[in-house]
């Protein structure tokens, strides 16, 4: 029918699977998301380190380019756990800013519009609406985390004269389980705050006061209490610590004060809790007013 | 396309002592009923429950006891495959605005279903339909609100919904907007593929669109009436003023076949047959030596329901039906 006839009437082709709305939701966030030049900007940004960490490992594994470049000097680039977590850490604090900046894009615009009572009176529920604005940035914030830090574990792998991966296959297992700890929780963190400031800016900050002002008040109450439980508040150390136990890193070069796994785990998990209760909370399609 | 009867066997929505309490409130108190109607207006007060139970029937609230059907759907077991049938308007802005007025609709009617090329086309159709075809690039934010009120209306439309609930579609329109609005509105109906459920608290908006009334007041159903029966009932009521006598003037009229009453000061009521016109009557008059000051025909009945059932209290869960 063409579009000048301006008349009405039904739809009687087939219809899509229900489960197939939520990539619709993910597949429209993810343009909202990479629309904004800014995105374009920080993705840029962060690729800038996986570039060096690219050169250092092509070095590493070439004698005679490492002879022209650093002229005889005596530097010796070992590519190990240690290596591959300074790439993790690295890449997880350009995560965080790539969270701050594309969370609030996700979730505030239906929030400023009140867009939810629409978008939820569509056959799609409030878990679909949250896990397909969840899957939007959590692929966001792959491709600047764990798939480049793979990618640089494989062209290692190609590069190095030993065979290298069958030895440090834990790197790679640890990679891309940390990662995908950290960026399951930026997403969750992200998408919580975001649905209860409708501004994104304030948004933004807010995602990264989550994450700095706890730290900060968990190393002020370890240094006056002299105790290690202070840095369960400290998401970038408690996130190191685990990392490193995941990618094998020896104990002489890991943080001094060691957290147990447990209590690790019980933090990241109370915290996500919280972002469960508080997206529980706001994603609705009608505020009931009490009383 | 000739237009569907006004009532079918099928029900549009069944209501079965429907119960649901927000905030610590009863909303709606035991309300049961069965709506067949192609356009059912939901008239009431505010606060009387409309927009409560447009949200019941969404599946927005879950019911405290009984049950809402849409279409023989329960709206607690089978919420996906209502929403899949219905078009919501919602009552207050509801967009996303820095998205343009196509990829709007178009990602909503995915949502509901529609594959990606055929969502495309039919949100240029429905844009076109509802008057948004020449604006349909711009981003809706920079829409006037009678504009944002039309593509809540292509979204509701664009997947083919056999239900288009519509939650006050004429709030804040100026007089031209919301006369294209009913237009619009009238037009859907007379098609005749998409039942309505337009809720209002403006009579004239159900009066111009609906062809049954559910009236709720205090959460409970104050009435439910055919507005189509009650309006033809009312359609050849007439009241006159005139000058001159009016026996042989009344006679005439009933020999036509009218029901006609006269009084001392002039007055004469009467009821006209589908047959006859007012014309005639003007003729009779004529014909009569009767000069008629002034004619009034009551056509308003609407108000009338719903001034009757806001005067009486409405009994709990009483079961209504047409």
């Amino acid at each position: 029918m063409s579009v000048f006839k301006h008349e009405y009437r039904a739809h009687t082709g087939p219809v899509t699977s229900l489960p197939s709305r939520i990539r619709v939701l993910a597949r429209y966030a993810l343009a909202e998301a990479w629309s904004s030049k800014i995105t374009l900007v920080l993705f840029a940004a962060s690729m800038l380190p996986i570039v060096l960490y690219l050169v250092g490992i092509y070095l590493a594994n070439n004698p005679i380019a490492r002879a022209l470049i650093l002229r005889g000097g005596s530097a010796q680039l070992d590519i190990d756990a240690s290596f591959f977590l300074k790439i993790l850490v690295s890449q997880s604090w350009l995560a965080l800013v790539l969270t701050a900046w594309i969370a609030p894009r996700l979730v505030s615009f239906d929030l400023a519009d009140n867009a939810l009572p629409i978008l939820l009176s569509h056959p799609i529920s409030r878990f679909g609406y949250v896990l397909g604005k969840f899957i939007a940035l959590f692929s966001s914030l792959s491709i600047v985390t764990w798939i480049p830090a793979l990618l640089l574990f494989a062209y290692q792998g190609y590069t190095s004269p030993q065979p290298w991966v069958g030895a440090n296959l834990r790197i790679a297992v640890g990679l891309l389980a940390g990662s995908v700890v950290w960026i399951s929780l930026l997403s969750v963190l992200g998408l919580a705050l975001s649905s209860w400031v409708k501004w994104r800016m304030v948004a933004t900050g807010s995602i990264f006061a989550a994450v700095l002002v706890p730290a900060g008040v968990g190393g002020v109450a370890s240094a006056i209490l002299r105790t290690k439980w202070g840095f369960l508040l400290n998401l970038p150390v408690m996130m190191s610590q685990l990392w490193a136990r995941l990618m094998g890193v020896p104990d002489s070069i890991r943080f001094g004060r060691e957290l147990p796994n447990t209590a690790i785990a019980a933090m990241l998990v109370s915290i996500c809790l919280v972002c469960v209760v508080m997206l529980n909370a706001r994603i609705r399609a009608r505020e009931v007013v009490r009383g | 396309m000739p237009a569907r009867p006004y009532y079918s066997d099928v029900s549009v929505i069944e209501l079965d002592g429907l119960e649901v309490r927000l905030g610590g409130r009863t909303v709606l108190d035991g309300l049961s009923g069965e709506l067949r109607g192609n356009a059912i207006g939901l008239l009431g007060p505010n606060g009387a429950g409309k927009s409560t139970l447009i949200n019941t029937l969404l599946g927005f609230h879950e019911p405290l006891r009984g049950a809402a059907r849409v279409f023989g759907l329960d709206t607690r077991r089978d919420r996906a495959r209502i929403r899949q049938g219905i078009g919501y308007m919602p009552e207050n802005d509801s967009f996303i605005g820095n998205m343009s007025g196509v990829r709007f609709v178009r990602f909503m009617a995915e949502l509901a279903g529609l594959p990606r090329s055929e969502a495309l086309e039919r949100a240029h159709q429905a844009l076109f339909y509802v008057g948004l075809g020449e604006v349909r690039y711009r981003k809706i934010s920079t829409y006037s609100l009678g504009m944002k009120q039309l593509i809540k209306l292509a979204q509701a439309l664009a997947h083919g919904p056999r239900l288009l609930i519509l939650d006050e579609p004429t709030n804040g329109l100026d007089p031209m907007a919301r006369q294209r609005m009913i237009q619009t509105i009238q037009e859907i109906r007379k098609e005749g593929s998409i039942r309505l459920l337009i809720s209002s608290h403006l009579l004239r908006d159900i009066d111009e669109t609906c062809d049954e009334v559910l009236i709720l007041k205090q959460g409970r159903v104050a009435a439910l009436r055919n507005i189509e029966e009650e309006r033809r009932s009312n359609r050849n009521f007439i009241e006159m003023e005139t000058v001159g006598s009016t026996t042989e003037f009344c006679e005439r009229l009933r020999g036509l076949g009218c029901e006609c009453a006269s009084f001392p000061d002039g007055r004469v009521k009467l009821v006209m047959p589908d047959t006859i016109d007012v014309r005639d009557v003007y003729v009779l008059a004529s014909e009569n030596n009767i000069e008629i000051r002034r004619i009034h025909r009551r056509r308003d009945s609407l108000e009338d329901i719903f001034l009757r059932a806001m005067e009486n209290d409405p009994a709990r869960g009483e079961l209504v039906r047409l």
